[in-house]
């Protein structure tokens, strides 16, 4: 899918820890390469390169106003690699949901051979597989 | 193989003793009840497991909305320690719903006791690899930053544009 290889971009760019660091300074505000070659200890050709690669990504956009070209986070390819990840996150969070549903009903069925229903330990049969405390 | 951060690093108690939660992963009559994603049955006759190092862990997802959807898992168990831990490789081919293809996932899952008989359960799974394409080895790490990065600092309602 196309959406594939776009994220693969996007992924590879992030890769770098300079693009990284560069991104985050761009969270904060609009800069140029002479601004964010001050915080960053490389040379001003460099951090250019590595703009390139994040505008090829579509991480960043650039605009010329006067004689200055500030670099700007482009939030939505990122959100895009952000919800990639918590596409899975979701599926963990609603099975782990589910399951305890599951444990709770499994548990409730076992209940009345064992009455004292506030006891903490398990039920004699799984007793042997437990180190109580 | 995968020696870098995990993306998904989920922490939970569950109000059951270890080896009930412990069951629920290995024994297929348990898993077929929770397992997910939402929408989709597990045919309990195309589920096998050998739980032990080694061993593995398969079974097929049907999707209930698009029953042409199976997406078979076959998960290759490198680490198991009974009652505690099982850590192994996912495979998931067949058709997929979104029409991507197949991927492998390492995931972890390790079960602690945590009083009063309550399973305190950690869930590592480090995202495929091939998704990236040549990628650096770097984009695992960087995952994990951006996955930080967005969920702590700015991220309000999802899909907002931040600026």
């Amino acid at each position: 899918m196309a959406g594939t290889d776009h994220l693969s971009a996007v992924f590879s760019a992030l890769a770098d820890p300079t693009r990284r660091a560069i991104l985050a300074d761009l969270a904060e505000r609009d800069a140029t390469v002479t601004e964010l070659t001050a915080s960053l200890p490389i040379s001003m050709p460099a951090v250019s390169r590595h703009l390139k690669v994040l505008e090829r990504a579509t991480l960043i956009s650039r605009t010329r106003s006067g004689k200055w070209r500030a670099s700007h986070l482009e939030a939505a390819p990122l959100r895009e690699a952000a919800d990639w990840i918590e596409r899975y996150r979701e599926f963990w969070d609603s099975s782990l949901t589910r399951l305890d549903a599951h444990l709770a009903a499994v548990q409730a069925a076992e209940r009345p051979r064992n009455p004292t229903d506030r006891d903490p330990r398990p039920p004699t049969e799984t007793a042997s597989d437990h180190k109580e405390p | 193989m995968h020696t870098e951060v995990p993306q998904i690093d989920i922490s939970r108690v569950l109000d059951a003793p270890r080896g009930l939660v412990y069951r629920a992963f290995t024994d297929p009559d348990h898993f077929v009840a929770w397992w997910g994603p939402i929408g989709h049955s597990l045919p309990r006759t195309e589920i096998e497991f050998d739980v032990r190092p080694g061993g593995h862990q398969r079974w097929t997802e049907v999707s209930a909305a698009n029953p042409g959807v199976r997406v078979h898992v076959h998960v290759d168990l490198t680490d198991v320690t009974d009652g505690e831990l099982l850590d192994g490789l996912m495979h998931v081919t067949g058709r997929l719903p979104d029409g991507v293809e197949a991927f492998e996932t390492r995931v972890r899952v390790e079960f602690h006791d945590e009083a009063p008989g309550r399973t305190r359960l950690t869930i590592h799974q480090w995202l495929p690899q091939q998704v990236t394409g040549n990628a650096e080895q770097g984009w695992l790490e960087a995952l994990t930053t951006l996955d930080a990065a967005l969920i702590d600092t700015r991220t309000p309602p999802s899909r907002v544009e931040v600026q």
